[in-house]
């Protein structure tokens, strides 16, 4: 098992197991000192290697508070969260720190790029604090901002981008460390439909190049991308079902647009 | 990770240009306060080591303390008394005379040029050097056969005489309402800084030698005796000595016996220049007091203000340990900056103040090193509390802040 020793990137290539997300009877509680909230009530949940996964609800469900949890920013109260086969109650902030680097991939409805810091050193920032060399650092980040179809705006401002492509370099920086699991709270929430759907292609490109993919909607289209449709109310788990991902070939001619668009 | 914390730091300080040089300003005032007062106080004790050494290190005088109620004629050195004197402490005085001056009016036709004539005995060039253009020094031979033989300084020479090359040539001049011939035996040279000459005067009264028998008569009495300490001999431990010796001669207590050395005056000199330094450093240390608040405060906003990018960076797996780095970095760098910038001030403005008043002065790099260090540290010190605070942000909560 995981010992607080143990130098990450080992375990990042030694744990290679089916469960990548296991929660058991997980609660979480809000103490806001008069009222105490539940957040999430014994939730249990698995999700595989290579699922992508959406989860839908009613504001205040419970799902940022879910995803929290399962990006390692936050401890259940009671119960267990395990991430990779390990049991991240017993990690300490630096820790979890550490997880987060380097086998968390996060994007947010609101980007949250660093203001005045190119596109290029948003993406190599998880890099950064993975100590990896500068020349490294560099040669990825473009080859991802590349890949997102923002090769010729790496010098530019988070200012500079529109929204989608703001989210496309959130994307490329979620990327950087290659981690095993990306997270995305209500990835489209702040785009147009357009811009949405080309996010969303994005998403389904990882996924099938083998990532995991856990993403809040309130949206169905979007959910619609995913292979697995979890849905909450009042912080518990009501329904969990396979779905079948949207077609191929609609994607593809997003993706020649998206080429072809003015950058 | 270091390098990317100095590039992070200097971003951050650039986008803030302006707020950040007004937060460096404490700083700079400190820093270039400290330089400039350090350095001007250098050259001061440079210009007062000179001064001295001119005077010669060695140099010490001792009379009866004009403070006495009772003042009678024993008090009064004689000749016989000096020889005494010199006789007994042969070993420790290498050169002894009257301290006997004169000012006088030197007259060659209607040339008229005003003199300080210091009376001293043959052997005067081993303690002080002449540097003789033209002739000689005074010998053995003037000062014993009280000779009416003048050495001249250069510059007064060409006044009295047109010509610098005056060995030979005679003057008229009244000392003691007694006007007699004087010939030049020899000119010397002399090199005066600016800043000296005009501590020195107006330079309206030239210098010259002449035999001290010339001015203590045999039979006269003066006041004090200037002599010169033997090489390798502590001097205060000799005044003491002579002290002793020269109140029993006189048969005066010993407290009534003055001693004014050049090494004591260059003491007193020392002791004011290092309470001026130790009032600067209380003044200067304030500044940097004042100035590391300011960086402290500054460094609050910055926090505040960028919860949500440490949010970020935590969330991209930064560790307590990184944020606290980062914003070390920038309020050590941003009090570094104050520092360099103090310095180049401060240097400036003692450069400036020097060629003003033609002084040559110092700027010591030892300085200038502690100086960046000592800025450097008053950043940390003071950034500790802002980056502790923005190092135990919780990620969550950074990450909900608008
Ligand atoms: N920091 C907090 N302190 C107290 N209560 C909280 C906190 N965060 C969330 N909650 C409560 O926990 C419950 C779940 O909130 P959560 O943010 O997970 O909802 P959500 O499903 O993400 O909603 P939305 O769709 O609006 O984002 C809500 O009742 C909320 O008020
Ligand atoms: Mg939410």
């Amino acid at each position: 098992m995981w010992k607080k020793k143990d130098k990450l990137p080992a375990c990042v290539t030694e744990n290679v197991r089916e469960d990548l997300i296991k929660l058991v009877d997980v609660v979480k509680v809000y103490d806001t000192g008069s009222i105490k909230v539940l957040g999430l009530k014994r939730v249990n949940l698995t999700i595989k290697r290579g699922e992508f996964v959406a989860i839908m609800g009613q504001s205040g469900s419970g799902k940022s508070t879910l995803m929290n949890i399962l990006g390692c920013l936050d401890r259940p109260t009671m119960g267990h969260f395990y991430l990779d086969g390990i049991d991240t109650a017993e990690l300490s902030a630096d820790e979890l720190s550490a997880i987060r680097n380097r086998k968390i991939g996060f994007v947010f409805q609101s980007f949250n790029l660093i203001a005045r810091t190119s596109a290029l050193k948003n993406v190599e920032l998880p890099m950064t604090y993975a100590h990896i060399s500068k020349k490294t650092r560099e040669e990825r980040a473009l080859m991802l901002l590349e890949r997102v179809g923002l090769g010729k705006r790496y010098e530019h401002m988070p200012n500079e981008l529109s929204g989608g492509q703001r989210q496309r370099v959130a994307i490329a920086r979620a990327l950087a460390n290659e981690p095993p699991l990306i997270m995305a709270d209500e990835p489209t929430g702040n785009l147009d439909t357009a811009s949405s759907v080309e996010i969303m292609e994005l998403f389904s490109q990882l996924h099938r190049e083998g990532a995991t993919v856990v993403l809040v909607t309130h949206e169905e289209n979007i959910a619609a991308f995913a292979g697995r449709i979890i849905r909450f109310r009042d912080g518990q788990l009501v329904s969990d079902l396979p779905n079948v991902p949207q077609s191929q070939g609609q994607e593809e001619t997003a993706k020649t647009e998206k080429e072809g668009a003015p950058c | 990770m270091l390098i990317e914390n100095m590039s992070m730091a200097l971003h951050a300080i650039r986008s803030n240009k302006m707020r950040s040089f007004l937060t460096m300003l404490g700083i700079i005032i400190g820093i270039g306060a400290v330089i400039a007062i350090v350095s001007v106080g250098d050259s001061m004790r440079n210009l007062f080591t000179d001064a001295y050494k001119d005077v010669g290190f060695n140099r010490a005088v001792i009379m009866v303390s004009w403070d006495v109620t009772d003042f009678r004629m024993t008090d009064y050195f004689t000749r016989d008394e000096m020889d005494r004197v010199r006789d007994v402490y042969q070993d420790k005085i290498q050169y002894i005379d009257s301290d006997a001056n004169t000012e006088a009016e030197a007259v060659n036709g209607r040339r008229k040029v005003k003199y300080q004539f210091q009376g001293i005995d043959s052997n005067y060039t081993d303690v002080q050097p002449l540097d003789i253009i033209y002739g000689r020094a005074l010998n053995t031979a003037d000062v014993k056969g009280a000779a009416n033989h003048v050495v001249l300084e250069d510059k007064g020479a060409v006044q009295l005489f047109g010509t610098a090359d005056c060995v030979g040539r005679t003057f008229r001049m009244t000392i003691n309402k007694d006007t007699q011939e004087y010939m030049v035996v020899g000119v010397y040279h002399k090199d005066i800084s600016p800043m000296m000459a005009m501590l020195m005067g107006n330079g309206q009264t030239q210098a010259g030698f002449l035999p001290y028998t010339v001015l203590t008569k045999s039979n006269d009495y003066f006041q004090d005796l200037n002599f010169y300490v033997r090489e390798g001999v502590d001097v205060n431990a000799f005044l003491a000595e002579l002290t002793r010796y020269v109140a029993k001669l006189k048969g005066r207590p010993e407290s009534e016996i003055r001693t004014i050395s050049v090494v004591e005056q260059m003491g007193s000199v020392d002791t004011s220049l290092s309470a001026m330094a130790a009032a600067v450093g209380g003044i200067a240390a304030i500044s940097l007091l004042v100035g590391g608040i300011g960086i402290m405060n500054i460094m609050m906003v910055s926090v505040t203000e960028r919860t949500r990018e440490i949010g970020i960076r935590k969330a991209l797996g930064a560790r307590t340990r990184d944020i606290m780095i980062q914003f070390l970095t920038e309020s050590a760098f941003m009090s570094a900056c104050g520092g360099i910038i103090g310095i180049i001030l401060g240097v400036g403005l003692v450069k400036a103040g020097g060629a003003a008043f033609q002084m040559t002065v110092v700027v010591r790099p030892s300085v200038v090193v502690m100086a960046v260090g000592f800025s450097a540290l008053v950043g940390i010190f003071f950034g500790l509390y802002p980056a502790s605070k923005a190092a135990k942000k919780d990620p969550i909560e950074a990450l909900r802040y608008e």
